[in-house]
């Protein structure tokens, strides 16, 4: 039995490299026939629900010693038809998303 | 149910399970909207997620949250338009709350109203990043489970990928199955005899010629809008745009068009066109002339559709040439047979009434070494001449031509692969007075250049001599047709006509694959020149050579890029060296022109030194390449050059690679506005990008960020290096573009394409790029530690630019 160590290895080769440049094409291509092309969109008005507020306030993030596989609880909402739907989510407390959250919130506390 | 499978891996694995791996996890996998197949978010070997992987080679857009995950059953789409492509999607947060939303890039996540809610607008990220879904969104597998789960390589993938679109059932197994995927012989460095050379190559051509054919009928577009016009030459002209496909196809003068009418206001219409005129800076218009007016609904202007009308021509005729050199013993001389073959043979000296000057009538002064490789290689029977960046390789080439032509040996053959190069050197030898007649493919007629008046169909028209031809010629332009009596009187004359220039011209100038026109067809020519040869494969290289060659002259470098093969195989095994490449190997030891008359002394010293062994000299001086008043914040005033290093804030941010590329753009933009604010016109800026897909994104990025007229921005050349060789401008910036973690530096890796980038400029380079990742590169290690010690590695703002205390990465060892 052989034991492999560590993660899976990348390999280089002409086939990966051709992927990432194809990437790179597709995502640049997308934005900016995005950008030529007139979208008719609602004008935006996405209400955070009072109840959300309330429960992402009720646990407030306690400044402890951290490991990365600690959890900040988000709520991450999506649209099914018409009908508005939250989803709990649990973002590592390592993420730019968790860090950014908790400096605004030390930031509001200092003034 | 479960489905009927044969293998061991699929037999036991739900129908959510990755197909590439089959790691099945519901958090861990989401389904493809378009075909309905799962993927796995895990990079396993290769530089991507399984997902995105498939996403980007099938060029699907749309994906669905597994049922049994965390999110539930959930397509992912923007919470305000339900745009789904998920290139576009990201996420904001709350501003104060721990909450985000999906929102696309454009135009909802820049709606300013977003400012006066609670959103932080400027949080925004995409949801890919790093070439995988954000890992919160569809988890990651852990590093065990990718370990345990099937071990797919790139390859395998990519072959998957290309079966499924014949058979989307296909599983990986069926690569297995032989006959699936046979590699071709690959190229040799030296052959037994001619057969041995056509039977190689002979398949690589056809593999080619096959790919090629496969990605131009895939091309189809109905509902396109057409604008009438009519030509100077009374031909029908059709403008229209054409919808923007994800295909690698790029639209050239002269290619073939099918132009239809599909509406139901008219008779169902069809003709073939050539394009003359290709997208640009300016406009995406694409223009057709008609090869007949007759039936051109020109009342009409929607509901038509093009197809691509593939020619084999030039793959024929490389085909032909093969055999030709096979069977025919006078193609070539026996010592250019048994050279090209790479066989041992005794050195010729040809017997030579050498010149007193060696500069040519009409023509710039040689230099040293410029007078030596034209001294030798009128002596020699096989010569090859590198002629690095600006070292006058035209020139040169020009004044070995008249003298050969001085020499009264017949006439002389001189081609290049691409119609730009040809004019180029069409129009230098003319400079000398030697009678040129310049030979265009006849899709090519209607196209301009600056040596049309050389162009044989030209001529023709101006022939006094010929009062009939050119009464037949105005009627058929005035009306557009002729009766079927007149027509042929009119061939039957153009065609001794065209004969009788060909025969009577000192030197015929057309392309590599011209020269197997069948106007050309009884001709033999002893002298060929063929330039820019490292840009031709093989075969192409032969066309030429075998109307009788005798003596043979490659000009080239081979330390710039090399030919272009499209078809993967086909390169592979070896389609994409040149004959030039080839016969170094062999130990011919390329003549070099060293003396350099583009680039300020500073920005060539480092190509010099890692390229051309440090043998560039300078034909310039510093003095000569400065711009005199320029206002511009180089860190050194006497070095007209620097690595401007992304900021370590963008280097966090780097992981989303959009955001990077936004970065990139921005950079580049206020480079090119300082430029324009200190008076550099714009047509003297050139703005490399190594990959095509970025060079749009630059382009919108200026015209609608620059703080200047967009028209100035419009004029700024921004384009692939590969559309900048051969050429130069008098500021180069480039971006590097990618950088992060998990990726190489792609194309940049090439050392020639690198050589090509850094030897455009005339006056001043810049380079924007992230010194970390482009570090590990050990010739981009070079470069860094290069502009490192010249104290020309800097950052911060342009009008404050610091010396960048940036640590490399370690290089890693070159692998081969
Ligand atoms: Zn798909
Ligand atoms: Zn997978
Ligand atoms: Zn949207």
């Amino acid at each position: 039995v052989t034991l492999l160590m560590g993660g899976p290895k990348l390999v280089k080769c002409a086939e990966d490299e051709d992927f990432m440049s194809a990437f790179d094409k597709m995502l640049a291509e997308n934005i900016q026939h995005r950008s030529t092309e007139t979208v008719k969109v609602p004008t935006l008005d996405i209400a955070i629900p009072q109840n959300m507020k309330v429960k992402a306030k009720a646990a407030p993030i306690e400044p402890k010693p951290e490991s990365p596989t600690d959890t900040v609880n988000f709520v991450l909402m999506t649209r099914r038809g018409n009908k508005a739907q939250y989803h709990n989510l649990d973002i590592p407390v390592t993420s730019d998303l968790a860090i950014n959250l908790r400096n605004r919130e030390q930031e509001a506390v200092e003034r | 149910e479960e489905e009927e499978e044969d293998t061991y891996y699929t037999k036991d694995l739900p129908n959510h399970a990755c197909k590439f791996c089959g790691i099945h996890d519901p958090n861990c996998v989401v389904m493809c909207g378009m075909c309905k197949k799962w993927f796995c978010n895990g990079r396993g070997n290769t530089s991507g997620s399984h997902i995105i992987n498939h996403l980007v080679r099938a060029k699907h857009k749309e994906v669905t949250l597994h049922k049994d995950g965390a999110l539930g059953e959930t397509v992912l789409e923007c919470y305000n338009c339900g745009c789904r492509n998920v290139f576009l999607l990201g996420f904001i947060p709350a501003k104060a709350d721990s909450v985000v939303v999906l929102l696309c890039r454009q135009p909802c996540a820049t709606q300013s109203n977003l400012k006066d809610m609670n959103w932080d607008q400027t949080q925004w990220q995409p949801l890919i990043q790093d070439r995988c879904f954000l890992p919160w969104l569809v988890k990651v597998p852990s590093e065990h489970e990718q370990l345990r789960a099937r071990q797919i390589t790139a390859q395998q993938i990519n072959k998957l990928e290309e079966i499924w679109k014949e058979n989307p059932n296909a599983t990986l197994e069926d690569l297995e199955k032989p006959g699936v995927d046979e590699e071709p012989q690959a190229v040799l460095l030296r052959y037994e005899d001619a057969y041995q050379y056509q039977n190689i190559l002979g398949p690589l051509v056809k593999l080619e010629a096959d790919y090629d054919r496969k990605l131009k009928e895939s091309q189809t577009h109905s509902n396109i809008t057409v604008r009438w016009d009519l030509g100077l030459n009374k031909k029908r002209l059709a403008y229209f745009t054409m919808p923007k496909t994800d295909s690698d196809m790029r639209l050239m003068p002269g290619d073939e068009l099918r132009i239809r009418y599909e509406g139901e206001l008219g008779p169902k219409w069809k003709e073939v066109g050539h394009v003359v005129k290709v997208p640009d800076n300016y406009t995406e218009d694409v223009c057709i002339e008609l090869r007949s007016n007759a039936g051109a609904p020109v009342d009409l202007t929607h509901n038509f559709a093009i197809d691509f009308v593939w020619k084999s021509t030039s793959f024929d005729r490389m085909q032909a040439a093969m055999k030709t050199f096979a069977v025919d013993e006078t193609s070539v001389s026996g010592y250019i047979y048994h050279k090209l073959l790479g066989h041992e043979v005794e050195d010729v000296v040809m017997k030579t009434q050498l010149p007193k000057r060696f500069s040519a009538p009409g023509l710039p002064e040689l230099n040293h070494s410029q007078v030596y490789a034209v001294k030798t290689v009128l002596q020699r029977p096989l010569s090859l001449i590198q002629g690095p960046p600006g070292t006058g390789k035209t020139v040169t080439s020009a004044s070995i031509v008249y003298h050969l032509a001085k020499q009264n040996n017949g006439q002389i053959l001189v081609c290049a692969p691409s119609n730009i190069a040809v004019d180029q050197l069409t129009e230098k030898i003319h400079r000398t007075g030697l009678k040129v007649v310049r030979l265009c493919a006849k899709s090519r007629e209607a196209i301009d250049s600056p040596v049309s008046f050389l162009a044989l169909h030209n001529q023709i028209r101006n022939m006094e001599s010929l009062p009939e031809l050119q009464k037949l010629q105005q009627l058929k332009d005035e009306t557009g047709e002729l009766s079927s009596a007149d027509e042929k009187r009119y061939r039957t004359l153009k065609r001794n006509a065209e004969r009788e220039l060909l025969q009577h011209a000192d030197v015929i100038c057309c392309t590599c694959v011209g020269a197997g026109d069948p106007r050309l067809q009884k001709f033999q020519f002893r002298t060929v020149l063929v330039d820019e040869s490292t840009q031709a494969t093989e075969p192409e290289c032969m066309v030429p050579i075998i109307l009788g060659c005798k003596q043979l002259i490659l000009v080239g470098d081979h330390c710039q890029l090399g030919p272009v093969v499209m078809c993967k195989k086909a390169a592979r095994a070896g389609l994409s060296q040149s004959l030039f490449e080839r016969l170094v190997v062999l130990g011919i030891r390329p003549i070099r022109l060293q003396v350099q008359y583009r680039m300020h002394p500073a920005l060539s010293a480092f190509p010099s030194n890692i390229f051309y062994e440090g043998s560039l000299q300078n034909g310039v001086t510093a003095a000569e390449r400065t711009k005199k008043g320029l206002d511009f914040p180089w860190p050194q005033p006497d070095k007209p050059m620097f690595f401007y290093a992304t900021s370590g804030q963008e280097e966090i941010a780097s992981s989303g690679t959009s955001y990077l590329n936004r970065t990139e753009a921005s950079n580049v933009e206020k480079i090119t506005t300082k430029f324009l604010r200190a008076g550099v016109k714009p047509d003297q800026i050139g703005i490399i990008t190594p990959y095509e897909g970025q060079r749009a994104f630059v382009v919108q990025y200026m015209q609608f960020g620059g703080q200047l007229h967009t028209k100035l921005y419009m004029e700024v050349e921004v384009a692939s290096v590969d559309a900048f060789q051969g050429r130069e401008k008098d500021f180069i910036i480039l971006s590097c573009v990618r950088a992060n973690e998990h990726q190489g530096i792609g194309f940049l890796n090439d050392p020639r394409r690198l050589n090509v980038a850094l030897t455009r400029a005339r006056y001043g380079i810049i380079i924007v790029g992230n010194p970390k990742v482009l570090s590990k590169q050990p010739l981009w290690n070079n470069l860094l530690v290069d502009y490192k010690e010249q104290k020309v590695l800097v950052e911060g703002p342009l009008n404050n630019l610091k010396e960048s205390m940036v640590q490399f990465s370690k290089p890693r060892k070159l692998v081969n």
